[in-house]
């Protein structure tokens, strides 16, 4: 296969910038494609050619199929890099970019086909003899038989979408009064999410850690996993701090899952970077979740320990090299991810887009920030509220905390609103610190995380907030020639304009 | 020179002595101490502060009448006044949750729902308006009992950061 020349990254935001970094390096031309709300946006200036495609919602922009491929051509892309979420995981665009004669950096359709449905994806690994959820291999066609089978297995039980992820359309059910109002939500939100209501059922885990094995395959059948990421912290389904190697498992579990794990990405012929999800229950035993068939938000903590670019390798995999290892490197050290998000958890992680003004991002010895934002940036309200995906590194997990924390101390955002005190607060949690915190963990310290006010900061910032009103009302003085006048006693009001309110 | 702190959350506001000795440096007097302060405000709202030896980093950023003020980590949200300023804030009630009470878009968005129309009687707590951002919805609730005097949001359309929706009176 030819060496690819110039590649159309079909994403926006941080993942469109990480991936184009590593194009630049390895001397690959790169074309970003914008909706009309990201015309300012860094991707656009990061590339070497800019296409818009459409309307802010995505569905009218990033997710219109013929529009990417039509720039594809335009432009003289030879491949395209999805990045993930949007058309990352559709199989279709896979198959469209095949009839068009661009490559496809990713996996075949095929590999997408059998593990995008979660059921199909279960009744897969069960065939291929990995350890899944105890739970329904198919949809119920009716709550009767549901409800039958909920029994059946025991409570606490979860309703899942077949066909999303994403927390939506999930219900954690606790008893069989719950059931009916439960399914009837589970359905109502699948289909609204995901044009198809069909809800299956699996056990609910006690203390589940959400733990995930990196696999890689070339298309000649090599496949190696490059060890695991523990991402339990997590709010709504959704991650908010990773780290690897995961502080419970032991060179034996890491073995024996990333084993199972190669064993999946075999079974649906799986080639490139991929990551089979699992859920490790408090005896350590572990089961398949799902299979994401892209690059992970937080891939960035396997590079720091593997010293391997995992998006370099997307590309060879594409070219049609064969991997350049063959067996998972053992960890080097230890790093973490947190995610800053545009977000105020003091009001419940209400959104908060907005004009950034200033951005000062942390430096020092190994620390990372992935961002796509830049002083000056509007975050638009239409997509993700991540703007930074903040990694380090360190020999070791107490390090790699205190650098973490370091690191977060140093980032200043301003004009919205963000989560990193948030963040900072997790990471200084005794269960964080200790290392055995599985997907309760945020949730079950939700008042915890709010973070304690320190009162000796507190005076020092009253103290500071009336220095900054003296430097306000100096300059407010200066700026307004009345000030000297007959202005002063009015607060500054010019004699004219006070004559107007007293007429008033 | 007096200035009255008042920190997001709390229902006394805190008087701060303010003398300048020039050169970026201050005496204040807070809750009973005095500090000699030398405070050197830099570009961007940043300000070096250095308070008996300790040195600290501060971040000001301004919104509305209030000041975000972060410090080593912390963030203080502090509504600053001279005494004039003050009474004429709690004469249009941004101290208090008495009186009229105006509800503005926390974000920029779009307005999905309408919970209520102009002249419904409203609970302390209850939704008004939900507002859509970045895939999220957030409800918007009535800060005090009382009447809705006053409706701007309309469904369906976009709303910018503190656009009035609502007035509870």
């Amino acid at each position: 296969m030819p060496k690819i020349r110039k590649v159309l990254v079909a994403n926006r935001g941080e993942i469109a910038i990480r991936v184009m970094r590593t194009c630049k390096e390895l001397g690959i031309s790169t074309v970003a494609v914008y909706s009309e709300a990201d015309r300012s946006a860094l991707h656009v200036r990061t590339a070497d050619q800019a296409y818009f495609v459409g309307p802010p919602p995505s569905r009218e922009s990033y997710l219109v199929q013929e529009r990417i491929l039509e720039v594809a051509k335009k432009s003289g892309a030879d491949a395209i890099h999805p990045g993930y979420g949007f058309l990352s995981e559709n199989a279709s665009f896979v198959r469209a970019c095949e009839k068009a004669g661009i490559t496809f950096i990713g996996p075949p359709a095929s590999a997408m086909d059998a593990m995008g449905e979660k059921t199909r994806a279960r009744a897969n690994m069960i065939k291929a003899g990995v350890p899944v959820v105890p739970g329904s291999t198919e949809p119920f066609a009716t709550e009767g038989e549901a409800r039958d089978y909920a029994q059946k297995i025991g409570f606490p039980i979860m309703l899942k979408a077949a066909g999303g992820g994403g927390g939506k359309g999930m219900r954690r059910v606790e008893s069989l009064q719950e059931f009916e109002s439960a399914w009837r939500s589970a359905k109502s939100e699948a289909l609204n999410a995901f044009g198809n209501d069909a809800v299956y059922i699996e056990k609910y885990l006690e203390k589940p850690h959400h733990v995930e094995i990196q696999v890689f395959a070339d298309q000649y059948g090599n496949t190696i996993h490059l060890n695991e990421r523990e991402c339990s912290a997590q709010r709504r389904h959704q991650k908010v701090v990773e780290e690897t190697p995961s502080p419970i498992l032991t060179p034996e579990l890491r073995a024996k899952m990333g084993e199972v794990a190669v064993k999946a990405a075999k079974a649906v012929n799986y080639v490139g970077a991929g990551t089979v999800e699992f859920l490790v229950d408090v005896h350590r035993n572990f089961y398949f979740l799902e299979m994401n068939t892209r690059l992970q938000v937080e891939h960035p903590v396997t590079e720091w320990v593997t010293g391997l670019d995992l998006v370099a390798l997307q590309i060879r995999a594409a070219e049609g090299e064969k991997l350049p290892l063959l067996e998972a490197p053992t960890p080097n050290g230890h790093s973490i991810e947190v995610r800053v998000y545009a977000e105020d958890p003091s009001r419940n992680f209400m959104p908060s887009p907005g004009k950034i003004t200033y951005l000062r991002v942390p430096g020092g010895p190994n620390v990372r920030d992935d961002s796509g934002v830049f002083p000056g940036f509007t975050v638009p309200n239409f997509y993700d509220p991540m703007i930074s995906k903040l990694s380090v590194w360190a020999p070791t997990r107490a390090e790699a905390i205190a650098r973490a924390q370091r690191a977060l101390s140093e980032y200043v955002v301003k004009g919205i609103t963000t989560n990193i005190r948030y963040l900072k607060a997790l990471l200084a949690h005794p269960e964080f610190v200790g290392g055995d915190y599985d997907t309760s963990f945020l949730t079950r310290n939700h008042d915890a995380l709010m973070g304690v006010e320190d009162p000796r900061l507190s005076e020092v910032a009253l103290l500071a907030s009336a220095v900054y009103a003296y430097n306000r009302d100096q300059k407010r003085a200066k700026t307004l020639p009345s000030a000297q006048g007959s202005g002063a006693g009015t607060g500054g009001v010019s004699p004219w304009r006070q004559a107007l309110r007293n007429r008033r | 020179m007096r200035y009255f702190t008042k920190q997001q959350g709390q229902k006394e506001a805190v008087p701060v002595d303010l003398e300048s000795l020039g050169n970026d440096r201050y005496r204040l007097t807070v809750n009973g101490k005095t500090f000699q302060v030398d405070a050197l405000a830099l570009e961007h709202g940043t300000m070096s502060m250095l308070v008996d030896g300790q040195s600290y980093s501060v971040e000001f950023e301004e919104n509305g009448d209030e000041v975000g003020v972060l410090v080593r980590g912390q963030v203080t949200r502090v509504d600053v006044a001279d005494e004039r300023r003050l009474r004429l804030r709690a004469a249009t009630a941004g101290f208090s949750v008495e009186g009229k009470q105006l509800i503005t878009a926390p974000m920029p968005g779009k307005v999905v729902k309408v919970l209520v129309k102009v002249g419904d009687e409203v609970k302390e707590g209850q939704g008004l308006v939900v507002v859509e951002a970045m895939k999220m919805e957030n409800e918007l609730k009535s800060p005090k009992a009382g009447k809705v005097t006053e409706l701007f949001a309309k469904e369906g359309t976009a709303v910018e950061n503190n656009a009035k929706l609502v007035v509870v009176e």
